[in-house]
C-alpha cells in the first residue's frame, strides 16, 4: 500500500506568511503533528526572498522594491537572492528524515527530490532534469532551483518553477552584479534561465501545472497524495511566528559580515575566440560565488559553457583550486572548444580574480 | 559509499550528528566528522553560538550551510561553550579541508558527564556510518 502524504495548497500570500509557514509546517513535521506534506505556494506582492545566511543590504535593491510594492523577506533555507513575481509556483517537500525510500545522503535526497519534479514536467511535455547539485535544467538552462534545511528529525526541501517569468523586473529588484556588463552580456545571462511558457510556447494553467507535479512526485516518491488543510496546530503557530517573520530583526537579521559584492572581469585572447570571464567571489571564505563566462568561442555541446558555470559556482577561488576545478570539468565532461584549452578558461578567471587580492 | 574511506580516528568519540568529540577531562572539543563534512558538501556558511553560551544536549548550537542546504549543529553533550575555532567561522572550508584538525568548531564545559557514556567510540561509529551507506544502497 502506497504511504500518504498530504498535498497542501496555500495558494497566494505575502513573503513573510509564507516564510513563517516553512519554519511552521517544517516543526509541525518534526513534531510529528502532520504528515508528509507537499505544499504548492505563491506570492503576492510579488516579492525578493534572501537566503538565510544573505544580508538584505548586499542582496536587494532596496529603494527599487519599495517604489514598486515588492517584499522584501529572508527564508529558512540556504542560497541566493531570488526575485518571485506573482506567476511562479513554488514547491515544497516536508518529510521525516526516516521516510522510507528518500536518501539520508544529501546529493542523493537532492536528486531524487528533483526528479520527482521532472517527472511532473515531463507531464506537461517538458523535457527536463536534474543537474547536480541542486538546480533543474532545459538544455542546460534552468527552471527550477531548489535547497532545503532541516529541523530535529524532518527536513524541507523546496524549489521554484519558472512559469512566466519577469527578467527585467528581477534584475532591478536584485543586487546582481550583471547590470554592469553589456548589453550582449546581459542577453547571454538571459539564456541561463528558461520558464515554461517560453519552452511549451503557451502557460497551461496553474491548475494543470500543480496537477502535473502531483503525479511525477507522487510516481517517483511512491506516494498518494490527499488533498488537506492546515492543522489547527499549525494554524496557531503561524500566529505566533508571523509578526517575527514580518519583523525588521528577522528580514535583516544579517549574520554575515558585510563582503564586497562586485563583479571581477577578465579577457584572454585564445586561437578560439576571446573568452571574457565575470566572477563574484567571496573573500573571506575564498570561494566563487557565481561566475559567467561569454566570448566568440564555438562550444559543442553549447551547454558546455552553462555547465562549466554550474561547476566553478561556490567552488575554491585559490588559484590552484581553480585550475583543478576547470580542468576536472574538462576530463569529465566532453566538451569541445576548438582552439581554446582547458587551461584558457582557468586562466581567464584567475586573472578575474586576481583583481581582488 | 563505503564507510572503508572515511577517516574515523580511533581516539575520539562520536554521535549520530556526525560530530566527533575530543575529550579531556571536564572539557570537550567538538568537530565535525570525515563523514559529516563530505555528506554535507562544500561548507559556504557557519554560525555558531558564542563564547558563554550554555546548551543542553540536542540544542542548537548554530547553523551551517552548503551550497543551498542549511543544517543545524546540535549539541552533542550539555555544557558552556568556552571557545570557538575563529579561523572555522572566517574559513568555513576548514571543516572540508581538515575535518579533525583545523575545522574543529568548538570547546565545551561538560556539565552532565554522564552522557559521555551515550557517545559512540570510533568502532560503533564506523558500524553506524556503514549502516548508513547499507540503507542508501538499499534506496539505490
Amino acid at each position: 500500500m502506497m504511504t500518504k502524504w498530504r498535498l497542501l495548497d496555500t495558494g497566494s500570500l505575502p513573503a513573510a506568511a509564507n516564510m513563517a509557514l516553512d519554519k511552521v509546517i517544517l516543526n509541525a513535521r518534526s513534531a510529528g503533528l502532520v504528515p508528509n506534506t507537499v505544499r504548492y505556494l505563491q506570492f503576492s506582492p510579488h516579492c525578493v526572498l534572501v537566503g538565510y545566511h544573505q544580508a538584505v543590504e548586499l542582496e536587494v535593491e532596496e529603494e527599487y522594491c519599495r517604489r514598486h510594492g515588492i517584499d522584501i523577506n529572508r527564508r529558512i533555507t540556504g542560497g541566493g537572492n531570488l526575485y518571485w513575481d506573482e506567476s511562479q509556483l513554488g514547491w515544497e517537500l516536508y518529510a521525516s528524515k526516516d521516510t522510507p525510500g528518500i536518501p539520508r545522503r544529501l546529493e542523493d535526497m537532492y536528486r531524487l527530490m528533483c526528479e520527482s519534479v521532472v517527472a511532473g514536467l515531463a507531464r506537461l511535455g517538458v523535457k527536463a532534469k536534474f543537474r547536480p547539485a541542486n538546480d533543474i535544467e532545459v538544455e542546460g538552462r534552468k527552471i527550477s532551483g531548489t535547497g532545503g534545511t532541516e529541523l530535529g528529525d524532518a527536513f524541507l526541501y523546496q524549489g521554484t518553477l519558472l512559469t512566466d517569468f519577469d527578467v527585467d523586473t528581477m534584475i532591478n529588484a536584485l543586487k546582481l552584479p550583471i547590470k554592469k556588463l553589456e548589453d550582449k552580456q546581459i542577453d547571454s545571462f538571459r539564456q541561463r534561465v528558461v520558464c515554461l511558457k517560453e519552452v511549451l510556447g503557451y502557460l497551461p494553467p496553474m491548475a494543470e501545472i500543480k496537477a502535473a507535479l502531483a503525479e511525477g512526485i507522487s510516481e517517483v516518491l511512491g506516494i498518494t497524495l490527499e488533498p488537506g488543510g492546515l492543522a489547527q496546530a499549525e494554524k496557531d503557530a503561524l500566529e505566533c511566528e508571523l509578526p517575527i517573520f514580518e519583523s525588521e530583526a528577522w528580514i535583516r537579521g544579517q549574520r554575515v559580515l558585510p563582503q564586497a559584492n562586485d563583479l571581477k572581469n577578465a579577457e584572454l585572447k585564445t586561437p578560439g575566440g576571446l573568452i571574457r570571464a565575470s566572477v563574484r567571489v567571496d573573500q573571506g571564505r575564498q570561494c566563487i560565488k557565481s561566475a559567467f563566462i561569454t566570448g566568440d568561442f564555438f562550444v559543442y555541446p553549447e551547454r558546455g559553457i552553462l555547465d562549466l558555470e554550474a561547476v566553478l559556482k561556490n567552488s575554491s577561488s585559490l588559484p590552484a583550486e581553480v585550475l583543478n576545478t576547470v580542468q576536472g570539468f574538462f576530463e569529465q565532461n566532453r566538451v569541445s572548444i576548438p582552439g581554446v584549452t582547458a587551461d584558457d578558461f582557468g586562466q581567464v578567471i584567475n586573472l578575474a580574480l586576481e583583481q581582488d587580492r | 559509499m563505503s564507510c572503508k574511506y572515511y577517516d574515523i580516528p580511533a581516539d575520539l568519540l562520536y554521535d549520530a550528528n556526525d560530530f566527533w568529540v575530543k575529550l579531556s577531562g571536564d572539557e570537550a572539543v567538538i568537530g565535525m566528522s570525515d563523514f559529516g563534512q563530505d555528506n554535507i558538501g562544500d561548507v559556504l556558511y557557519l554560525e555558531l553560538l558564542g563564547r558563554g553560551a550554555s546548551c543542553q544536549k540536542g540544542d542548537k548550537l548554530g547553523s551551517i550551510e552548503s551550497g543551498k542546504w542549511v543544517g543545524n549543529l546540535v549539541a552533542p553533550l550539555s555544557g558552556m561553550i568556552i571557545d570557538c575555532n575563529p579561523g572555522v567561522e572566517k574559513n568555513p572550508r576548514q571543516i572540508n579541508a581538515d575535518a579533525y584538525g583545523e575545522g574543529w568548531m568548538l570547546k565545551l564545559h561538560i556539565s552532565n558527564l554522564n552522557e559521555i557514556k551515550d557517545l559512540m567510540n570510533a568502532v560503533q561509529y564506523r558500524d553506524w556510518v556503514a549502516e548508513q551507506a547499507a540503507r542508501e544502497e538499499m534506496i539505490g
